[in-house]
């Protein structure tokens, strides 16, 4: 199944896909590099699709499908462009964990891709590298970046 | 402020320094740091240099070849390329075979060089003098060895203590060497029929642990601790002589992070005497410190915060060295090994666009890589997805 097929046929997603990074705001567009634009499969602005459903809910940012050259399936980055400090840690685990149990209910369809999870910075970051927070992010299954993700054209491992 | 800008020097391509009261230079093995620290050194005392070197019965026979051998370490004249070396300190030209040629005047020491060879500096335990060393063996480190002996000599002469000592580093710092690098041994002057030699003993016991039976890490301190006491000395005088600037090769050589806490903390000590200070590191935790004291700074925090990051007692003294350690200039410099050049990453930013810059120079790259396997890796698992 495609990116687009598994967006379209998820409970209140059908009509947020997106061709490349539209469904991105604005201001979180230039947070994504991909390296060859003709690649990107279509974006999916999550928090607003499911504004009306889950008002409460600590709703994840996006999802961009990908197909690496060297892959032979859609890619899913899913994105939350968010504050990088130590206040904002929790509120970004907090959707991480709103993000995975979504995927295993209505967003079925979409947890069948391989997939990254990440956090791209909004401003300067304030934990590096090194933190023992991005080790914490990374044993969560979250890969805290700088304000700007690049998506490689080839990926590894595919 | 001070500048040096190097081309084609080595593995130096172009490098362009700035210093601060800080300067922490990293980069992999072999990029440069070194030769740039002792050509640093070259600028700022010369007329010392080929004073010591004279002293020393070496002879370069004003040839700048031989100069560069006899001063950076053998095989070393290779890294001047004649026509295509260009040094410029603090925006003037230099040409290094009119150092090698004309004598300059004879000027006291203004730059007090710890080199990273400094364990070979102790033989069985005693500094060696600056003639124990082959005539190809690097100044820095002959000059390094040199000056510890003489200390020794003169200001321990006598058989005791040489740490902890009641007029040597603030009480603050012998509680945290005592805990982190001696193990509460004391470092004794000894003497085995009428050979003086430095041991590791308790004050209680009689017995004592000679130089060979030392940690890896105790027979890297000890020379480390002498170049301080020599840098601060027992009196009101803040600094040695007419020293100004402070090389440190390597600080973290053989120690523990926590002991690295506390040669960091004793760099701040500097710093706050006035000596401009010139590490190299291969070291995180020496940007870390960077990095927190620049943020710490822009957020308004006070020292307080400062010694809770280096687990430093809360003492009048301890706040007063951390307030100076925030006001405090503080630069960083990336020497590539693959381009030859160099590149100021002060800002030490971790979200950064360019790798060298959020990965600082290659001490934290590793760490984004394993961050970026683990991440991926537990993003997709089996047991993740049936959550």
């Amino acid at each position: 199944m495609s990116f687009k097929k598994a967006v379209t046929k998820t409970p209140h997603l059908e009509n947020a896909w997106k061709p490349g990074l539209r469904a991105l705001r604005a201001q979180d567009r230039p947070h994504l590099e991909p390296e060859d634009t003709q690649l990107l499969r279509g974006s999916v602005d999550v928090d607003s699709a499911l504004q009306g459903e889950q008002a409460n809910a600590h709703r994840w940012d996006f999802a961009i499908g990908y197909r690496h050259a060297n892959w032979q399936k859609d890619f899913v980055y899913w994105v939350e462009v968010h504050t990088a400090n130590d206040k904002e840690v929790k509120v970004v685990l907090n959707k991480l964990r709103w993000l995975k149990n979504w995927l295993v209910g209505e967003g079925k369809f979409l947890n069948a891709f391989k997939r990254d999870f990440v956090w791209v910075s909004s401003d300067a970051t304030t934990f590096t590298l090194d933190a023992p927070q991005s080790k914490q992010f990374a044993q969560l299954g979250l890969l805290h970046k700088g304000r700007v993700l690049r998506i490689p054209s080839v990926r590894p491992n595919p | 402020m001070k500048t040096l800008n190097i081309r084609n020097l080595g593995q130096i391509k172009r490098a362009k320094l700035t210093f601060g009261d800080l300067t922490v230079l990293v980069g992999p093995q072999a990029s440069g740091k070194s030769i740039a620290l002792q050509l640093l050194k070259l600028m700022v005392d010369a007329g010392q240099v080929q004073s010591e070197m004279g002293k020393y019965g070496l002879d370069w026979e004003r040839s700048l070849p031989n100069f560069l051998d006899a001063y950076f370490g053998e095989g070393m004249k290779s890294i001047w390329r004649e026509g295509k070396t260009s040094i410029k300190w603090e925006g003037k030209g230099v040409d290094l075979s009119q150092i090698a040629k004309h004598k300059r005047p004879k000027k006291d020491e203004t730059l007090f060089f710890i080199p990273a060879q400094r364990v070979l500096t102790l033989r069985d335990g005693w500094p060696r003098p600056f003639t124990d060393y082959a005539p190809g063996d690097p100044f820095a480190v002959r000059e390094f060895s040199e000056r510890l002996r003489v200390l020794v000599e003169q200001e321990f002469g006598a058989s005791g203590d040489l740490f902890p000592q009641e007029r040597r580093l603030k009480r603050e710092f012998r509680d945290l060497l005592h805990e982190h690098v001696f193990s509460n041994f004391h470092l004794k002057v000894d003497k085995v029929r009428s050979q003086k030699r430095l041991v590791l003993g308790t004050q209680k016991s009689s017995e004592s642990l000679p130089y060979m039976v030392w940690s890896a890490g105790q027979r890297e301190f000890v020379p480390l601790l002498l170049g301080f006491y020599w840098l601060m000395p027992p009196t009101k005088v803040k600094r040695r002589n007419a020293i100004e600037w402070v090389v440190l090769e390597e600080l973290e050589m053989g120690l523990h992070p926590r002991a690295i806490a506390v040669v960091v903390l004793l760099v701040l000590e500097l710093l706050k005497r006035g000596y401009r200070v010139c590490l190299s590191t291969h070291s995180p935790q020496v940007l870390d410190a960077v990095w927190a004291l620049k943020h710490l700074k822009t957020n308004g925090a006070d020292a307080h915060a400062v010694l809770r990051m280096f687990e430093a007692e809360d003492t009048q003294p301890m706040r007063m060295l951390a307030d100076t350690a925030m006001e405090k200039e503080l630069r960083v410099f990336y020497f590539d090994g693959k381009t030859g050049r160099t590149s100021d990453i002060s800002d030490l930013d971790p979200s950064a666009e360019e790798e060298g810059d959020s990965g600082w120079g290659g001490l934290s790259e590793f760490s984004g890589r394993a961050n970026r396997a683990v991440a991926h890796s537990a993003a997709n698992a089996e047991p993740e997805l049936s959550k």
